[in-house]
């Protein structure tokens, strides 16, 4: 049966005969295209400058380089499943040194926005659980409460681990470096306002042209 | 409807480049409707030969009279479709191009809009070429002869090409010798033909041409002309050494001064004279001289201080000595006294402090006199007869004594005492210049053949008039200053008040001379130490009263020092108001304080006494030491006797003309102490000096002007602010090493005698202290090279030079630069060992380099890995975006060569591999065969190891990067990491193309006519571009563009003429009003005001017809041929409506 093996071969290659994964995959890349100088990310030429400049890429399932790779092929599936983009420690070497001018660490973030809101997370990696507790406990109290991150992670994510560190926790309350109760800061309403304001950068942006930067001199001047 | 006007309308397909956007049809039947089109045709190529007889055959069968053709722009096909209307004998500008292609075709896509806009182009074009009217282009012989600006391998290619064909070849080169980059290449890729064999050959060549001009160390000033009428302006900086050079080397054996070596991309040292390579053409040495040392430029008798520090450092004694006496006569002085001006502008100031240069003086002139014979006194070449006389044996006397004996004058010095030197033995103390010392240098005088008359004082036996009565020619006076100032203060009368210039002359002359138990001394300046260290070895308790602080006083600081440690006491701030005495005798100074003001003239502070503060000091005598001034009564009893007046200044000195030194006694010189007011030994003589040349000048008979002899400049540091030459560190982070102290008597003994206080250098002490010196200039003048030069080459007086030159063409073959890989700072260039460039990597390949060609780390080791960087500026959006192109080849010819010739493993790191072009893919296949590791991922990073290898070693280097074809993080250890800089336009390639009127690409090289079919001509007729300054290319590229810019040069000179285009620029002269606001527009030059008739006018053959002063004339009286106002509003309309 050589003709359904050949089909079960492309079936492997997404997007080509599921519509679901090819819209996706359409609707993720404008997604990130929206980024500030998301549409620098097709002018990759795959060099893993990126990958040789990141402190925390011996952590990460795909490098930095692969994630590139991955976005341009169509996979986001396996890009969102994987740690790389919540391991991202955001030093920003990657963008700074990388040659084709694309804000690596930027497109991790959109993609951990994405990441969230259709709910696609590596297995047994729950990072994102902290991130998003942390973000809501800023929210609320203006600054981090420790109590209430520690409850609410490890209540999601496992409270074998919590009970295992009552010890610490104990000598923590002790020495005055665990507070029991949330401490808000002043002008709560000052930072929501200025969070507001940040959040609407975050909303899809005009998609932006990548052009070459026009000649000042050479033939665009001499026609 | 215009009978007159036939209009034929062409309209092209160009393939489907323009049918595909726009409907042919349409726009044919939309020409055919336009009033006066008797034909309109579409064609699928009309530039093709069926397309162009279309066009002739209705020029001829139907009387087309008027064309239009709406193709591609007239940049490609204008000269195509004017040809083909010259064959059917139609007048050549009566055609024009409507662009419906890159205008139109190209830049839409809906169909319909583009045939609307086509139409519209059409229609303009039709209205414009109704008004056209006949032009003829002008015609200019084309001048044979060429200039190659660049000597690289593409600019010696285009050279020996021209002249092979019999022209005159300029051949313009910056640096000294020719042969660019490749001349410091080892092997070339992928061939791995060496380098120097396969491009000397050409090199030698290009000498051996009659017909070739070549210029080295030359550089383009200015370009004025067109086309086959170039005059370019040339400006050839100093070789210093004259073609006569044998090329022998003996001067490099004895030039003390060594700087990194560019060539060898300063890897290795060169010496101020030397030659790039062993086959460098011209064969000839060059000195390397980066303006004057400071110290030799501070100095008014222009000491040649740089020069035998140098000779110094090397331990050459001999030779410094006779470099020290070639411009001092009086050296064994001034090692002793001169306040040497030369060490307050030394360059080693910057850094630490400045280097002990009076000290090296003395002390090559202590070693002369204990180890040399006394010198010879020099031969004098040319003797002549008329007599100078000197008045005043001092040093500005001296000085011009031995000046003008050496120029053949016979000399007579009259002097007023018994002793010779003037002040330096009247006035110096015998423990800063012992006796001995004066008179070794005043010997060496008199051996010259200078008569000295003593005792004879002008004025009192013998007056101007006498001494020219008696014959001679011309008179120096040089009487210096020796009357000491009064304080103005009550009971400067009593006994025990003296000067100190008088004190200081009777203890020196050992006359009868008073010293008290406890003496002040009043006065900040070096006579007030000299007297107050006199008094103490006198035996005397010494204070010395200055009425401002130390920083004002005018002593030198190191005179003050002695004096302080001799025991003798300086108050500051404190001046005396009276001297009280009893009866006739001083017993005491009633002095005041003081605080300082406001700064004066001088800019010194100005003392205000405080109020209240007056108090009297004990004392027995009283130097008063504040200044001198000349003893000017003997211009009363001799004046000039019909030959003009003496005329004195308010401070009592003479007045002379600033440059020639005359007084106002035609024949009568003055100069020294006499002239400027009490000064130092050192300007003196400078002034002697000047005098001497000038009287030789009055003596001949010319005129008084052009001197020669060196004043110091104002700023004698002028150039050397930031680093001693190019290529040192900058002074910031030169190293720093204290100045060596020259030992000195004890304090406590010294006060007792008068022997010398300063013991001099030893040979060890001596030649730390010169090591010190920093070359400023690189060539310090020692003059060894002349020395030893036997074909007498060497020319240290040489200048620029500045010449015309006229060619009929240019070509810019002036290459690239590497990119400076400190701004990659994730590499580490210039902050690691062993990281190099690719340029220092070859050199260190080569031969002939800097390593014999060993590859070795900075320890002196052989690395054992080797890791090879691609794209290092290259393809990366923060440096450069374009691919280099030859870094991948090159690094694998690195590879190759590292696995050939050491054990070393390699580690290449490339993105893509570009082995495109002959030979290319099968080398980089022979490369992987050897057994080279390859890396698909771009290094991110160098670190070094913080870790000791296995091996015990550390301070190797870690290249990180990914592997992408792993798709892992990889941390190599390697020992050296080779970078392959990008190649990029070099720095001053905007002025050249301002130069030229090039223009350049957005990656800054020059900018070709067109990319693919003119990739060697430029926008500017007549200058062609070749080799890597129009793009980053290899070797067999280079030499095919400067082959190819080569026939088209000859192809030119065969013609013999060029057509210039009649779009020109014409002035209506009825309606120029004569503003000149056209000439200061116009970027040829080409527009000249005529002041008779005050108008203004273009040079035909300059202008280009770019219509900048068309719409400049506020009048409207310029017009531009096939430019004219009615034709761009007809078309405008037309194109609109």
């Amino acid at each position: 049966m050589p003709v359904v093996a050949d089909l079960d071969r492309v079936r492997t290659a997404p997007d080509l005969f599921e519509k679901e994964e090819c819209e996706l995959r359409e609707a993720f890349l404008t997604e990130v295209e929206r980024v500030p100088g998301g549409a620098r990310l097709r002018r990759c030429i795959q060099c893993g400058t990126c990958t040789g400049s990141c402190p925390v890429s011996y952590a990460m399932d795909l490098t930095p380089r692969e994630v590139m790779a991955l976005f341009r092929a169509g996979d986001i599936e396996r890009i969102l499943r994987s740690r790389t983009i919540w391991v991202c420690a955001s030093c920003y070497q990657c963008t700074t040194r990388c040659p084709s001018n694309i804000k690596v660490t930027d497109i991790l973030y959109a993609l951990k926005r994405v990441a969230v809101d259709r709910r696609v997370f590596p297995r047994k990696f729950p990072v994102y659980v902290l991130s998003e507790t942390f973000a809501k406990q800023v929210r609320k109290y203006g600054r981090n409460y420790e109590v209430g991150l520690l409850r609410t992670y490890f209540w999601k994510t496992s409270v074998v681990r919590m009970l295992m560190r009552t010890g610490l926790a104990l000598a923590l309350w002790r020495k005055g470096r665990l507070a029991l109760r949330p401490a808000r800061i002043k002008g709560i309403a000052g930072l929501r306002r200025m969070i507001a304001k940040a959040e609407t950068f975050d909303r899809p942006q005009p998609t932006e042209v990548d052009q070459e930067p026009t000649s000042e001199v050479g033939y665009g001047a001499i026609g | 409807m215009d009978p007159d006007v036939h209009l034929g309308v062409y309209i092209c397909h160009c393939g489907v480049n323009i049918s595909h956007t726009v409907d042919m049809d349409e726009c044919r039947q939309f020409a055919e409707q336009r009033t006066d089109v008797r034909v309109a045709r579409d064609f699928k190529f009309m530039c093709s030969d069926p397309g162009q007889e279309l066009i002739k055959q209705d020029i001829q069968e139907r009387g087309i009279n008027r064309v239009v053709v709406a193709c591609c722009t007239p940049l490609m096909h204008e000269l195509t479709f004017r040809r083909a209307c010259q064959g059917a004998d139609l007048n050549p500008f009566l055609m024009q191009i409507a662009n419906i292609r890159e205008q139109c075709a190209w830049v839409h896509n809906n169909r319909e809009l583009a045939t609307e806009k086509a139409k519209a182009i059409i229609n303009g074009a039709i209205a414009r070429v109704r008004l056209h009217s006949e032009l003829e282009p002008m015609r200019a012989e084309v001048n044979p002869a060429t200039m190659v600006v660049g000597a690289g391998i593409a600019g010696i290619q285009a050279a020996l090409d021209v002249a092979e064909a019999g022209h005159p070849v300029y051949l313009v080169e910056r640096e000294a010798s020719i042969g660019g980059h490749m001349a410091r290449f080892d092997k070339t890729f992928p061939t791995l033909d060496c380098a120097a064999c396969i491009l000397t050959p050409k090199m030698v060549s290009i000498g051996h041409r009659p017909n070739v001009h070549l210029k080295t160390l030359t550089e383009v000033e200015d370009v004025q002309g067109f086309v086959g009428n170039f005059t370019v302006r040339l400006r050839e900086r100093a070789r210093y050494v004259t073609p006569d050079c044998t090329s022998c080397g003996e001067c490099v054996k004895v030039c003390p001064v060594q700087v990194p070596d560019t060539f060898e991309e300063k890897l290795g040292p060169k010496t101020a004279i030397h030659k790039a390579f062993a086959q460098a053409v011209p064969n000839t040495f060059r000195i390397e001289k980066q303006g004057r040392p400071p110290c030799k430029q501070a100095c008014p008798v222009h000491q040649d201080a740089a020069g035998y520090i140098a000779l110094i450092r090397e331990g050459r004694f001999r030779e410094a000595c006779a470099l020290v006496r070639r411009q001092n006569p009086l050296p064994f002085i001034c090692g002793r006294v001169c306040y040497h001006p030369c060490e307050q502008d030394c360059s080693r100031g910057n850094v630490d402090e400045p280097l002990a240069i009076q000290n090296l003086k003395r002390f090559l002139m202590d070693w002369e006199a204990k180890n040399l014979p006394r010198p010879d006194p020099p031969e004098i070449k040319e003797r002549r007869t008329q007599r100078v006389a000197i008045i005043g044996a001092g040093p500005a006397g001296l000085t011009a004594a031995h000046d003008l004996s050496l120029k053949g004058y016979p000399v007579s010095v009259y002097e007023a005492t018994d002793v010779l030197g003037g002040m330096l033995w009247l006035g110096l103390p015998a423990y800063r210049c012992p006796r001995d010392i004066v008179m070794r240098d005043i010997h060496y005088i008199e051996q010259m053949g200078v008569e000295f008359i003593r005792g004879k004082a002008l004025g009192r036996d013998f007056s101007l008039h006498d001494l020219f009565a008696q014959g001679f020619g011309a008179v120096f006076v040089g009487t210096g200053a020796h009357k000491g100032f009064d304080l103005d203060i009550p009971g400067e009368d009593l006994e025990g008040v003296e000067s100190g210039i008088d004190y200081l002359r009777n203890i020196n002359l050992g006359l009868q001379q008073r010293t008290g138990r406890r003496v002040a001394v009043i006065g900040g300046g070096n006579t007030a130490i000299d007297a107050a260290r006199t008094a103490r070895r006198e035996g005397a308790e010494v204070t010395i009263l200055y009425r401002r602080t130390l920083a004002e006083m005018p002593a030198e600081k190191e005179e003050l020092d002695d004096a302080r440690a001799e025991g003798i006491d300086v108050r500051w701030l404190t001046a005396p108001t009276a001297i009280i005495g009893d009866g006739s005798v001083v017993t005491a100074i009633r002095c005041v304080d003081m605080e300082l003001g406001e700064p004066d003239a001088s800019g010194r502070h100005r003392p205000i006494p405080k109020s209240h503060s007056e108090r009297e000091l004990p004392f027995d005598q009283v130097i008063k030491a504040i200044s001198q001034q000349p003893d000017s009564d003997w211009t009363q009893r001799s004046q000039g006797n019909g030959r003009g007046t003496l005329i004195l200044t308010r401070w009592e000195t003479l007045e002379v003309n600033p440059d020639s030194l005359q007084t106002g006694v035609e024949g009568v010189f003055a100069g020294g102490d006499v002239v400027s007011g009490p000064a130092t030994v050192v300007a003196a003589m400078g002034q002697g000096r000047r005098a001497a040349e000038a009287i030789d000048k009055y003596l001949c008979g010319s005129p008084l002007t052009d001197f020669t002899t060196h004043l110091p400049p104002p700023n004698p540091r002028e150039g050397f602010e930031e680093r001693p030459h190019e290529n040192a560190l900058p002074y910031s982070k030169t190293p720093r090493v204290p100045r060596t102290i020259m030992p000195q008597l004890d304090p406590r003994r010294r006060i007792h005698t008068d022997d010398e206080v300063n013991l001099g250098f030893t040979e060890e002490q001596a030649q730390r202290e010169a090591s010190r010196c920093l070359s400023c200039g690189v060539c310090v003048e020692c003059l060894e090279c002349q020395r030893v030069c036997e074909p007498k080459a060497v020319k240290h007086d040489m200048t620029d030079k500045v010449d015309e030159v006229k060619v009929g063409q240019v070509l810019i073959a002036t290459g690239h630069q590497l990119l400076d890989s400190r701004a990659m700072q994730q590499y580490g260039y210039g902050r690691l060992d062993n990281v190099v460039s690719s340029l220092e990597f070859e050199r260190m390949l080569n031969s002939t380099g800097p390593t014999g060609g060993e590859v070795l780390c900075k320890n002196g080791e052989k690395p054992r890995a080797i890791g090879i960087v691609h794209c290092v500026g290259s393809r990366d959006e923060n440096h450069h975006r374009y691919c280099s192109r030859v870094c991948c080849m090159y690094a694998l010819k690195f590879a190759h060569l590292v696995t050939e010739r050491t054990d070393a493993q390699v580690y290449q790191f490339y993105i893509d591999m570009r082995a495109f072009g002959k030979g290319c893919e099968e080398f980089y296949s022979r490369v992987l065969r050897e057994g080279s590791t390859i890396i698909r991922g771009k290094v991110a990073e160098v670190v070094p190891s913080q870790r000791v290898d296995h091996r015990g070693r550390n301070g190797y280097l870690l290249m990180r990067c990914e592997d992408t074809l792993v798709g892992r993080f990889r941390e190599i250890p390697v020992d050296m990491v080779v970078l392959c800089n990008a190649l990029e336009p070099r720095a001053d390639s905007v002025s050249l193309a301002q130069r030229f009127s090039l223009s350049r690409s957005p990656d800054g090289f020059f900018l070709e006519r067109h990319p693919k079919l003119d990739p060697i001509s430029t926008m500017n007729d007549g200058v062609y571009i070749a080799g890597t300054c129009q793009g980053p290319k290899d070797i067999p590229d280079s030499v095919a563009q400067a082959q190819a810019a080569a026939s088209r040069i000859l192809g030119l000179i065969a013609k013999g003429e060029v057509l210039i285009d009649p779009i020109r620029a014409t002035i209506e002269e009825k309606s120029c009003s004569g503003c000149r606001m056209c000439n200061a527009v116009c970027p040829y030059h080409a527009i000249t005001f005529e002041r008779e008739q005050s108008v203004s006018k273009v040079n035909q053959a300059l202008c280009k017809g770019c219509g900048t002063c068309v719409s400049t004339c506020p009048a409207g009286a310029i017009a531009g041929a096939g430019f004219t106002d009615d034709q761009l509003e007809a078309e405008l309309e037309a194109v609109l409506v």
